[in-house]
């Protein structure tokens, strides 16, 4: 028998202490690793224990979440939902291996002045600098953009899947010369499926969307005309199952306002 | 043949792909009666036949592969096979369901295999494995990107449940998207096969 290295007890952790930590939330640590030599990169989410919550509970939570983004994301591939593969997952240590997307977030795509300055830098020959409405280096208008993002989210709502979480930063857009990419296109990709959940119901729809209302108006300059194209478009690829979703929309934003009003 | 270190495993995983594999039943029937042999010669019959022999026709890609490596290596450390080696955890890891025999009979080397792919996890420290795996399969070594030409696709949504996808069907006319996702939706299922179902 070939003999076998004694078991690590947590080759998770020794893992971990070879990556590099790209985000910091307040439920997981995010990082970039390899999981063998020759590897391409993958994003290892990592769920830390938190200390003041009961041990026992804490496993069953952390073992909870975890499953729950593989299965989300697993429901959104098979429905053709532009998301991240899963490529490892260590349940007992709250660990996530997701598929690399190679590309940027659309909040820093959106973003300030300066992370468009760096960009153009580095992609000067292919960049069209004169063109503001083209994100340097990515050749895709605004407009164009989130056209992609209104039509992703419907695709998803149309597979009964609530993300629970959409914000510009949950969703990047690849590069179209990733080599991952094989439809050699940008293309938007949906990710961080940690509080994702599957409803039928066109109230979870409506709130999912006024979650990103509220994450456009509150990052994004003059967000009004964008978060109303990517609505457009959410409505287009929705279509009969729109006037439902819309009517709750109205609800939600209304109930929000009342809340804001008092609070 | 291709090796990949798992550093945080201690691990080596040695990978190779045969084709026009000619003693597959000769193979089959070689791991059967190890199991069986007591004494020296039943130690060495199964070091000789100490390999995960997988059925290259429903592996979609070598990350397929590695990924079943990867969650079986996990549950070597943490004391969770659910077979008796390693090896045999690889094979356990790609079939969806959790039935042992299925996996074999799937993934494992069948009588009628002309395509396998032979691996060989180990500790780091190396042994001559091309030399001992070609001592056991009659076939010819071709490199991974062989396989391209090898999977069976039908065979692979049939056996992961995938037929009946909508979307899938949508895109069958387009085979490169199709295989694309197909391969991705699998690996992720090997990926997630301890908090499935
Ligand atoms: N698959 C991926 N490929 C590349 N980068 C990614 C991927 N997934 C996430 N990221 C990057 O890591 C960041 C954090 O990931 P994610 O949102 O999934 O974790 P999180 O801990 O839930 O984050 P937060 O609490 O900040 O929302 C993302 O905003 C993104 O920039
Ligand atoms: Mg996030």
């Amino acid at each position: 028998m070939a003999l076998l290295p004694l078991p690590d007890p947590s080759p998770t952790a020794a893992l971990v202490r070879s990556s590099v930590l790209i985000s910091q939330g307040a439920e997981a640590k995010v990082y970039r690793t390899t999981l063998h030599t020759g590897g391409g990169p993958v994003l290892l989410k990592y769920r830390f224990s938190k200390q003041y919550r009961h041990a026992t509970l804490d496993a069953t939570l952390t073992r909870a979440r975890v499953a729950g983004e593989a299965r989300a994301l697993v429901r959104c591939l098979r429905c053709g939902v532009s998301v991240p593969g899963l490529r490892f997952v260590d349940v007992a240590n709250g660990a996530l291996g997701i598929e690399w997307v190679d590309g940027k977030s659309v909040r820093s795509l959106l973003g300030s002045g300066d992370e468009g300055e760096r960009y153009r830098e580095e992609d000067e020959d292919i960049a069209p600098a004169e063109d503001e409405d083209l994100f340097v280096g990515y050749k895709v208008p605004k407009d164009a953009l989130m056209v992609m993002v209104g039509t992703e989210i419907a695709k998803m709502h149309l597979a009964d899947i609530i993300h629970g979480d959409l914000t510009t930063s949950n969703m990047m857009l690849r590069h179209p010369s990733s080599t991952m990419n094989p439809l050699g296109v940008h293309q938007l990709v949906l990710i961080d499926f940690g509080l994702a959940y599957t409803s039928t119901l066109a109230e979870d729809k409506a709130v999912d969307l006024y979650v990103l209302e509220r994450a456009f108006a509150s990052t994004h300059p003059e967000s009004e005309p964008l978060f109303s194209s990517v609505l457009d478009a959410y409505k287009r690829k929705m279509g009969k199952e729109w006037p439902a979703i819309g009517r709750k929309l109205e609800d939600v934003r209304l109930r929000g306002r009342k809340r804001s009003m008092v609070g | 043949m291709e090796s990949f270190a798992y550093p945080h495993f201690s691990s080596i995983a040695h990978v190779a792909l045969f084709d026009r594999v000619t003693n597959a039943g000769e193979i089959r029937a070689r791991i059967v009666r190890a199991s069986s042999l007591e004494g020296d010669e039943g130690d060495a019959e199964r070091e000789a036949v100490s390999f995960a022999f997988i059925d290259a026709r429903l592996v979609t890609s070598v990350l397929h592969i590695q990924t079943a490596i990867t969650q079986a290596l996990l549950a070597a450390a943490q004391n969770t096979l659910r077979t008796k080696t390693v090896h045999s955890e690889v094979i356990w890891a790609l079939n969806p369901s959790n039935n042992i025999t299925e996996a074999l009979r799937r993934y494992g080397v069948t009588d009628d295999s002309t395509a396998l792919f032979v691996i060989r996890i180990e500790s780091l420290a190396s042994i001559d494995v091309r030399s001992r795996m070609s001592a056991v399969v009659e076939g010819t070594l071709v490199p991974m990107s062989a396989l391209a030409g090898l999977t069976d696709w039908v065979a692979v949504k049939k056996y992961n449940k995938l037929g009946g996808d909508p979307y899938i069907k949508e895109i069958q006319n387009d085979p490169a998207h199709e295989h694309h996702l197909i391969d991705n939706i699998v690996v992720s299922f090997v990926a997630m096969k301890s908090v499935s179902g």
